[in-house]
């Protein structure tokens, strides 16, 4: 090995060691915090060790007060049914704009662009009143039918996908007599399970993160993590040892989802951002 | 083929309409459109006692209460002798009313606590009847002209509460939120056990006095004020010490009158600089506070002595003290004199607002007049009881600012709800961009730096800077002192 391939090694992990620190040092107080007394919370800086790490008083008292279990479940159902219909629609929209040529093929792809450019908030005001209007505000319905909307990065996901897919495969099931909702559902569908995966994954890290759509929907009986989370907040102080507790549980899905679909999620967003 | 196409346009078009729907995070909490339009037309009953209502026909209701004020529904934030936070539910004042009232009424009052006002908006805009009830601090009087029903005309609130119901959340016609009790606001909140290890018994009644305590403690070691910077709000208090300053009610609308409103010669200008003065020598916190509970805390624990804040923080310092320590030892004084005398801001307190969108108005009248008239419950929550015919009962925590005003060392000043000066003020520090975050006194206060040997000639730059961004706004809003 060469000097100068030595002193690029050590840039190289000299670089590495850095952005690691610049991740991990965030979350080290945090991880602290969690195992304080509030005592020792405001008593203490924020990177001293708490004096005892098997001090599990906030992670109960969190689950317990804040009722998280009860606000995971409503996260789990809200995520599975809206990433469900948001993913079958995405692939049909993606399908039908990679697959077929139609009239205003060109408009109706520019209104998935369009909606890029419109922030959430600037529409939520009408969007909730509508959804008030159907009843649906303070049910987790109003949440997944938001949730539930194709997007257009989902749509470019998935693009990309269906442009690996031969579209001879699509004649050879005409031939054989299917007709479009059978190839799509039967055939081109299975074969998009890569970008499926990756969009569930990449969206529904988004959607369980997500704090202002529930939060506006979802104000009272129906809370999901976020929301449950944020209820710790005081208008004026807030025992942030408990939240920190509470933060730390909140992470503990998404870490066990990543530790199993890293594969996908890596292989997903390399192949996306092809266009 | 034909068909194929259009099945595919239908299809594609169905889901672009979904996309509108997609979503994204966002922390804002929406916007501040008015839904129910400012319709004024209230039913302007008159404030009635409980016994006036025909409570048999509101049995069996339930409504709905949501309130910025969490300790009262959940209870005392404390700790426990290993030092882990917990509520404490014999603090949950508000709850328990709530269920004495169920018990003899029959009207089930179901309590939500929001973080802040913006959590309800959404549902006060679309006139949710799912809210009857809400406090809410700090709104503009058009926000409770849009959101709240008329609670009764002024006239009739002035019959039960005299002089206190000016103070109440009005338009000149209407009162919006009953504010059933009185509070004496931004003063010194101490900690009796810290001033004695500086010599002192009370807080000094001068201000060169005041200052010496505040030396005192410096130099052992002790935070004398804690002030809790890190966040702006607190920025605000010296709208009232401005009054401390000037002897009168008015420091903040008055600026309206001079030229030079944060010159020294001016209540707000010189307050600021005492403020500022006081940083520099090393009074306010040493270290930053992550949280005002943290703020708290450093007084509850003896690492600070003092806050200048309202009465309000008083019983939250005393769950906060260390165990075995006597809460008491937190108590509440009036603010030196400053030059014009002593004096201690009084405000009407606890607003309960009626919602427009309300299904059951009696029922949520009901409890609002039970409410003002337990004098017990209004003084746990440190308020004394206002309406006529119900005795107060005067919480300890006000036992040294009553005294003083007994004695004529101390005077009253009333803050008014706002008025046309207060409001056009107001919009000239919008126009100037310094009323966002309090920049008008926060800009000033941190033009010092405690690090470095005080740069007032820094501090006297944004003075100028800053008059002269006041007088171009109010000169081009064409506002003067009404």
């Amino acid at each position: 090995m060469t000097n100068e391939t030595k002193l690029y090694k050590v840039i190289r992990y000299l670089f590495l060691i850095g952005a690691c620190i610049f991740v991990i040092i965030p979350l080290v107080p945090l991880i602290f915090m969690a195992f304080k007394t509030g005592a020792e919370y405001s008593s203490t800086s924020v990177l001293e060790p708490p004096k005892n790490f098997l001090n599990t008083y906030n992670f109960k008292y969190a689950i317990r007060v804040g009722n998280l279990g009860k606000a995971f479940l409503n996260t789990a159902i809200i995520l599975t049914i809206s990433l469900i219909i948001q993913v079958t629609l995405t692939c049909m929209v993606a399908y039908v704009l990679h697959r077929f040529d139609f009239m205003f093929k060109k408009v109706v792809k520019i209104m998935f662009t369009l909606t890029m450019f419109i922030p959430v908030v600037a529409t939520q005001n009408l969007i909730f009143r509508m959804m008030y209007a159907v009843g649906l505000v303070n049910t987790m319905w109003s949440v997944i039918l938001l949730y539930s909307g194709v997007g257009i990065v989902g749509i470019y996901i998935m693009l990309n996908q269906l442009d690996g897919i031969s579209k001879e495969i699509d004649e050879a099931a005409y031939i054989d007599g299917a007709g479009y909702f059978y190839t799509f559902a039967r055939i081109i569908f299975p074969l998009m399970k890569p970008a499926c995966t990756t969009m569930i994954i990449i969206n529904g890290i988004g959607l369980y993160n997500d704090f202002y759509i529930p939060n506006l929907y979802l104000n009272r009986d129906v809370q999901t993590f976020t929301v449950a989370l944020y209820k710790f907040f005081g208008s004026m102080a807030t025992p942030f040892e408990i939240v920190a507790a509470a933060i730390i549980i909140g992470m503990i899905p998404i870490i066990i989802v990543f530790i199993f679909l890293q594969k996908y999620i890596y292989n997903g967003l390399a192949g996306s951002v092809k266009m | 083929m034909k068909t194929k196409k259009l099945s595919a346009l239908a299809l594609s078009i169905i889901m672009a309409a979904g996309t509108f729907t997609a979503c994204s995070g966002s922390n804002d909490s929406g916007s501040d459109s008015n839904a129910g339009g400012n319709d004024n037309a209230g039913n302007g009953d008159a404030v009635q006692s409980t016994e006036a209502v025909d409570a048999d026909s509101l049995k069996g209701k339930t409504i709905t209460l949501y309130t910025h004020g969490g300790n009262r529904v959940l209870g005392e934030e404390k700790k426990d002798e290993n030092g882990n936070t917990y509520r404490d539910e014999s603090y949950a004042y508000l709850k328990h009313l709530a269920e004495k009232f169920e018990e003899e009424y029959g009207i089930h009052v179901d309590l939500q606590v929001n973080s802040t006002e913006d959590d309800i908006r959404p549902l006060l805009q679309t006139q949710d009847p799912s809210i009857d009830i809400y406090t809410s601090p700090n709104w503009t009087i058009e926000e409770w002209q849009t959101y709240a029903e008329p609670y009764c005309t002024l006239d009739e609130a002035k019959e039960l509460y005299g002089d206190y119901a000016a103070t109440m959340y009005n338009d000149g016609t209407y009162v919006y939120a009953l504010m059933p009790a009185k509070t004496y606001d931004n003063a010194v909140v101490y900690n009796e056990e810290t001033i004695k290890l500086a010599g002192y018994d009370s807080i000094p009644t001068t201000q060169a006095e005041f200052e010496r305590l505040c030396e005192n403690l410096r130099e052992m070691g002790i935070d004398p004020i804690a002030m809790h910077r890190i966040e702006n709000w607190p920025m605000a208090t010296i709208n009232d010490f401005a009054n401390y300053v000037a002897g009168a009610n008015d420091a903040y609308p008055g600026m309206l009158k001079s030229d030079t409103p944060f010159s020294e010669n001016e209540p707000m200008g010189k307050t600021i600089r005492m403020y500022t003065d006081w940083k520099s020598r090393g009074f306010f916190e040493s270290d930053i506070y992550t949280d005002f509970g943290v703020a708290m805390d450093s007084v509850g624990n003896g690492k600070a002595a003092m806050m200048l804040f309202g009465a309000w923080v008083v019983p939250q310092i005393q769950g906060r003290v260390p165990e075995g320590v006597d809460p008491n030892v937190i108590k509440f004084a009036p603010a030196p004199d400053f030059g014009n005398g002593q004096y201690v801001m009084a405000a009407a307190a606890d607003s309960y607002a009626i919602s427009k969108g309300s299904d059951d108005k009696e029922a949520a009248r009901l409890f609002i007049e039970y409410i003002s008239e337990d004098a017990q419950y209004l003084a746990d929550s440190g308020y004394i009881a206002m309406k006529k015919g119900v005795e107060p009962i005067v919480p300890d925590l006000y036992k040294i600012i009553d005294d003083a005003v007994e004695a004529g060392t101390c005077k009253i000043l009333f803050r008014y709800a706002t008025d046309n000066n207060y409001m056009n003020n107001e919009e000239i520090l919008t126009e100037a961009a310094l009323r966002e975050d309090y920049k008008y006194a926060g800009n000033l206060f941190d033009s010092i730096d405690v690090t470095k040997e005080p740069d007032w000639a820094a501090y006297d730059a944004q003075v100028e800077k800053q008059n002269a961004a006041y007088v171009e706004a109010r000169d081009y809003l064409g506002y003067s002192w009404e």
